[in-house]
């Protein structure tokens, strides 16, 4: 049976879930714009978006590619013997480029790097608040916002692109080495330049680095946001991160769904 | 006429209780504050908390910011500790790191607070006497902010202040 202290309740719920994105898109924003300022930037700032492009792309990379390849491989093989079945077998590679490297390796890396880095991100910046490294910054005279959240920002979003860059070529080649049999000197060169003219037209191309880049900024921004609006109290760290995640998840499910309304609908 | 030496340039001022102390803190928003709420970067080797702070400051480069702090561990016996992490620290290096970090602030004023609990296993009076003897014309003034019943640790010194 209802009591007097539902509504209220209820209607809390929905405000602190409001209040939680509308401080994600003011902290977005005012990443965004740190970004874009050259003042951002100085030898301190620079050496950690340096860092966090290492730990985030360049530390992965070899895992990464190969991960990309098996992937490829194998969606492009039951791709390709599916449409064989069909008949369908001369628009095997479009198929293949357009589920792969407009869709699946895209999306694939940002879960990847929203699974190693986002959730890395969000329990360093939570423990750092709640230690209060961040108030010993400022003490210092040091923008903790400049140094520590905007970088971070910016190296995340830098990684995902240049990882995304890898798997998109990667996932091409494989493709089409798959489609031709493994003889990519064959009379398919051809097929290859004529579907990547078609698939990755300009607008695709403008949607899927649009996504890529949103992309980005979620995996770092999210669990950044949720990490800095959560208590400080040493048990709130981990639900912090619990939240960003889910709310990554979320994000990145909703922008990919927003692609492929704009690409195919 | 010679400059003053580091004893003459740190006064010791003796609080009653907290919020004394907190007074004498927020009257001084601008100094160099070496205390135990504010802790280091966990994920920087105490070479690195100290170099950051005129990397970030002045803008210098890793190498001369670096050596600076390096520069001034070596002057107060430290550099054992440079590579260590916050974790990995005893009280002592925790401080002195701190310390350090106030120095490069190049701030008017570097106020320690409560030194006993920075280095609760050392007879600290004597520790900060040496440490900042070492540090003899890096900073411009010091003060060490204590609770009035640890005043008999201290030794006699002219410039005793009961806030």
């Amino acid at each position: 049976m209802p009591t007097p202290g539902d509504s209220p309740a209820r209607g809390a719920g929905l405000d602190t879930r409001f209040r939680a994105w509308a401080e994600l898109f003011r902290f977005g924003f005012d990443a965004l714009i740190g970004a874009l300022s050259p003042a951002t930037y100085n030898s301190a700032t620079r050496d950690v978006v340096a860092r966090q492009i290492y730990f985030t792309a360049w530390q992965i990379l070899p895992w990464f590619a190969a991960f990309i390849v098996v992937l490829s491989l194998v969606i492009t093989s039951i791709l390709a013997g599916t449409a064989r079945r069909f008949g369908l077998y001369d628009y095997a590679l479009e198929l293949a480029v357009r589920a792969l490297v407009l869709e699946a390796v895209p999306l694939l890396t940002a879960f990847f790097v929203a699974l190693r880095t986002g959730a890395a991100i969000a329990t360093e910046v939570s423990l750092m608040r709640i230690r209060g490294e961040l108030t010993a910054l400022e003490r210092l005279g040091i923008d903790p916002m400049r140094l520590e959240l905007i970088p971070r920002v910016i190296g995340g979003t830098v990684a995902l692109l240049a990882l995304t860059s890898v798997g998109v070529v990667t996932s091409l080649l494989c493709a089409h080495l798959v489609v031709t049999g493994f003889q990519p000197w064959s009379a398919h060169d051809a097929e290859l330049e004529r579907v990547v003219a078609t698939v990755l037209s300009p607008g695709a191309m403008l949607t899927l680095w649009s996504k890529v880049l949103i992309f980005g900024l979620a995996v770092t921004v999210i669990p950044i946001s949720e990490a800095m609006h959560a208590p400080r109290r040493m048990f709130h760290a981990p639900i912090a991160v619990l939240n960003g995640m889910v709310r990554l998840f979320f994000a990145l499910m909703l922008v990919e769904t927003v692609a492929l309304a704009l690409q195919y609908l | 006429m010679t400059a003053p030496s580091a004893t003459e340039r740190t006064d010791v001022k003796f609080v009653a209780d907290r919020a004394q102390r907190l007074a004498v803190i927020a009257e001084q928003p601008q100094a160099g504050l070496v205390t135990e709420g504010l802790p280091l970067r966990a994920n920087l080797s105490a070479l690195e908390n100290i170099a950051l702070v005129p990397r970030y400051r002045r803008n210098l480069d890793e190498t001369t910011s670096t050596g600076l702090a390096w520069r001034l561990l070596d002057r107060v016996g430290f550099t054992g500790c440079a590579m260590q992490r916050d974790p990995d620290l005893d009280h002592e290096e925790r401080f002195v790191t701190k310390l350090l970090q106030a120095v490069l602030l190049d701030a008017p004023l570097i106020l320690i607070d409560r030194p006993a609990l920075l280095l609760p296993d050392t007879p600290y009076p004597a520790f900060l006497d040496r440490v900042l003897g070492a540090l003899d014309g890096e900073f411009e003034h010091c003060t060490i902010l204590d609770y009035a019943w640890n005043a008999p640790l201290y030794p006699p010194r002219a410039s005793a202040i009961s806030a």
